[in-house]
C-alpha cells in the first residue's frame, strides 16, 4: 500500500502549552483515519499543520512524497480541506462558489458533478448566506472536493448539525470511502469515528495515546460488555441465586440487574437457559458492547464531551 | 491573468448584489450633489466665490473616492477577514497578491462608475462644464483612488474586529469630509482648523479637481496638491504593509 501522509515527530507550542507533542502518523491510500478527542486535545492544531495552515515548531510532513514544509504550493494542489467553520461571501451563489474555487486549481472537477456528489443540485442558485448549517457544511465539503484531492481533510464535519443533517454528511463521506478516497477527519463524536473510520487515533493533551481500528481498540481495551435486565420483584432472590451460579459481578437495585462480562454471548445463553427452565420471566434484556467512548474514558479518565 | 480577471468579475458581481454597498457608493455622494444643486440652483454663494454646485461637484467626487477607498475597502476587508474567507482561500493555490490586485482593480472600476454617474448627472441636470483637460481630470481621480485605497488598507491593520470597523472608518471618513473642504471651504475655517484641513488629502484632491474643472488649470497649478496626495499614499502604504493581517 502507498503511504499518502507521513508525519514525523510533529511539535507545536503556544508559550508554555504544548498543543501537539511529538506526534507521528502514517496514513495509507484509501484509508479513512479519524482523530478522536475532546476539545482542546490538539486535533485541529495537528491537522492544520498538516494542511499547511500553521507552522510546526518541529518535525516533518510528507504528503504523496512531497515535503509539506518546503513545497506548500504543490501540497495545495493535491489536498482538499474542510475547515471547522467555513463561511463564504453571503451573496455568492452555491454553483458560483464551486466554480470560483475550481478555477484556482490546475485540475478541477465540473461543478455539476460536485453538486450531485454533495446533493446540492437544487440549491445551486441559492445565495450562500441563506443556507442552513447542514447545507453550508455540504458546500464546505463540495469546495474541498473541487480539485479531486488525493487527500481530504475534514475538521469536525458534523459538529453542530442536527441528526438528519449529520446523517446526510455521513452518507457523503461513506460514498467517498467506497470510492477509495484517503480522508483524515477529526471528531469528538464516537459514533462518527466508529461508523466511518478504518482507523482511529485517540488524542489527549497533544499526544496520540492509542491508535487502531475502532473494533480492535474496543477488544484490546479489555473492557467488558454490559448485560442488563429487569425481573418480577418477587423473583429477585431466585435470580440472585442463579447468577451466583454463573459467577459474575452483579449490581442490583430492586428488580434491576446489571452485570459486566467479557463473554456476553455465553452469559446471555446461560441466563436465558436457566431462567427458562425455572419459568422466570425477564424483561428489557439488553446487551451493550463497550464503545469507543468507554475506551476513551478508561484511557484518559475523561469524557469525550465535557 | 485569467484568475485575476475572474477575481475582478466576482468581486464586482458581489458588490452589485449588496444593497448597502450600492447605497453608500452610488446614492450617497449623488444625494449630496443633487441636494446642493436643488437648494442653491444657479445662485453664486459668496463663501465659495462660485455656484454652490460648482464647488460641490468635485467634492462629491472626492466623497465617492472616500466611500469606496475607506468605507468599502477597510470595512469589507475586516468583515471578510473575520469570517475566515481569506483563511479558507489561503488553502487554495490562489495567490494573495492576485487576491489583493483583484480587489484594487475592482475598487478602481467602482470609482470610475461612480465618477461617470456624477459627471453625467452634473452635466445634464446642473450644467457642469469641465473647463480643463479630461486627461488631467482622470489623472487626479486615479491618484485619489490609489490614495484612499491605501488609507483603507492601512486601516485594516488597525481594525481589530468587524465590529470596530464601522466606527473607525466612519470617523476617518467624516473628518476627511467635513474638514477636507468638501462642503465647507477652507477659507471660512478658523486658523487651527485651516492647519488640519491643509494637511488632509481630501482638501488637496478637491482643490486640484476644482482648479481643473472650473478654472481649466494645467498640471503646473496642481502638482503641489498631487504631491501631498502621493505623500499620503506612500505613508499609508507603509503602514498597510507593516500592520497588514490576513487573519
Amino acid at each position: 500500500m502507498d503511504t499518502m501522509v507521513k508525519v514525523s515527530n510533529l511539535v507545536k507550542r503556544y508559550g508554555n502549552l504544548i498543543a501537539v507533542d511529538n506526534v507521528s502518523l502514517a496514513i495509507e491510500k484509501g484509508e479513512i483515519f479519524g482523530l478522536l478527542g475532546p476539545n482542546g486535545a490538539g486535533k485541529t492544531t495537528l491537522v492544520e499543520m498538516i494542511e499547511g495552515l500553521r507552522k510546526p515548531d518541529g518535525g516533518s510532513i510528507e504528503i504523496c512524497g512531497i515535503d509539506g514544509l518546503k513545497e506548500p504550493a504543490k501540497i495545495k494542489e493535491i489536498i482538499g480541506v474542510q475547515l471547522q467553520s467555513t463561511t463564504l461571501y453571503d451573496k455568492i451563489r452555491v454553483k458560483e462558489a464551486i466554480d470560483l474555487f475550481g478555477a484556482y486549481y490546475r485540475r478541477s472537477i465540473s461543478s455539476e458533478d460536485i453538486l450531485k456528489e454533495v446533493s446540492l443540485v437544487e440549491k445551486r442558485n441559492s445565495y450562500v448566506g441563506t443556507l442552513s448549517g447542514g447545507l453550508k457544511q455540504r458546500l464546505a465539503l463540495a469546495l474541498a472536493l473541487v480539485n479531486d484531492p488525493k487527500v481530504l481533510f475534514l475538521d469536525e464535519p458534523t459538529t453542530g448539525l442536527d441528526p438528519q443533517a449529520r446523517r446526510n454528511v455521513w452518507d457523503i463521506i461513506e460514498n467517498m470511502k467506497r470510492r477509495g478516497k484517503t480522508i483524515i477527519l477529526t471528531t469528538h463524536y464516537m459514533e462518527e469515528a466508529e461508523q466511518l473510520c478504518h482507523r482511529v487515533g485517540i488524542m489527549d493533551q497533544g499526544k496520540i495515546i492509542a491508535m487502531d481500528s475502532p473494533k480492535n481498540l474496543i477488544v484490546n481495551s479489555g473492557l467488558e460488555s454490559t448485560v442488563e435486565f429487569h425481573s418480577m420483584p418477587q423473583e429477585s432472590d431466585k435470580i440472585l441465586q442463579i447468577l451466583a451460579g454463573i459467577g459474575k459481578i452483579i449490581r442490583q437495585d430492586n428488580d434491576r440487574f446489571v452485570l459486566y462480562t467479557k463473554e456476553a454471548p455465553r452469559v446471555l445463553q446461560e441466563i436465558t437457559r436457566v431462567c427458562g427452565e425455572s419459568g422466570i420471566n425477564l424483561k428489557n434484556l439488553t446487551v451493550r458492547e463497550a464503545t469507543l467512548e468507554d475506551v476513551f474514558l478508561s484511557l484518559t479518565g475523561k469524557k469525550l464531551r465535557e | 491573468m485569467k484568475i485575476l480577471f475572474r477575481q475582478i468579475t466576482i468581486e464586482t458581481k458581489l458588490f452589485l448584489r449588496r444593497k448597502d454597498d450600492l447605497f453608500w457608493t452610488l446614492v450617497f455622494p449623488m444625494f449630496f450633489m443633487v441636494l446642493y444643486g436643488v437648494i442653491y440652483g444657479n445662485q453664486v454663494w459668496a463663501d465659495y466665490g462660485m455656484r454652490a454646485i460648482d464647488y460641490l461637484f468635485p467634492g462629491a467626487i472626492v466623497m465617492a473616492l472616500m466611500v469606496t477607498g475607506i468605507m468599502a475597502t477597510a470595512g469589507g476587508f475586516a468583515e471578510e477577514r473575520e469570517k475566515g474567507i481569506y483563511r479558507r482561500l489561503s488553502l487554495t493555490p490562489l495567490k494573495r497578491s492576485t487576491l489583493i490586485i483583484g480587489q484594487i482593480f475592482h475598487r478602481y472600476l467602482v470609482i470610475v462608475i461612480q465618477t461617470l454617474l456624477l459627471l453625467l448627472v452634473g452635466i445634464l441636470a446642473f450644467k457642469i462644464k469641465i473647463e480643463g483637460n479630461y486627461f488631467l481630470f482622470w489623472l487626479i481621480l486615479t491618484f485619489g483612488a490609489l490614495c484612499f485605497l491605501c488609507v483603507g488598507f492601512s486601516l485594516t491593520g488597525l481594525i481589530r474586529s468587524a465590529r470596530s470597523a464601522t466606527p473607525i472608518c466612519m470617523s476617518v471618513f467624516f473628518i476627511m469630509m467635513f474638514l477636507g473642504s468638501i462642503f465647507i471651504p477652507i477659507t471660512v475655517m478658523p486658523g487651527f482648523l485651516k492647519v488640519v484641513s491643509n494637511a488632509l488629502p481630501s482638501t488637496h484632491l478637491g482643490d486640484a479637481l476644482r482648479l481643473v474643472v472650473i478654472k481649466g488649470a494645467s498640471i503646473n497649478e496642481i502638482w503641489k496638491d498631487l504631491l501631498i496626495v502621493v505623500g499620503w499614499t506612500l505613508s499609508c502604504l507603509a503602514i498597510a504593509i507593516k500592520f497588514f493581517r490576513w487573519e
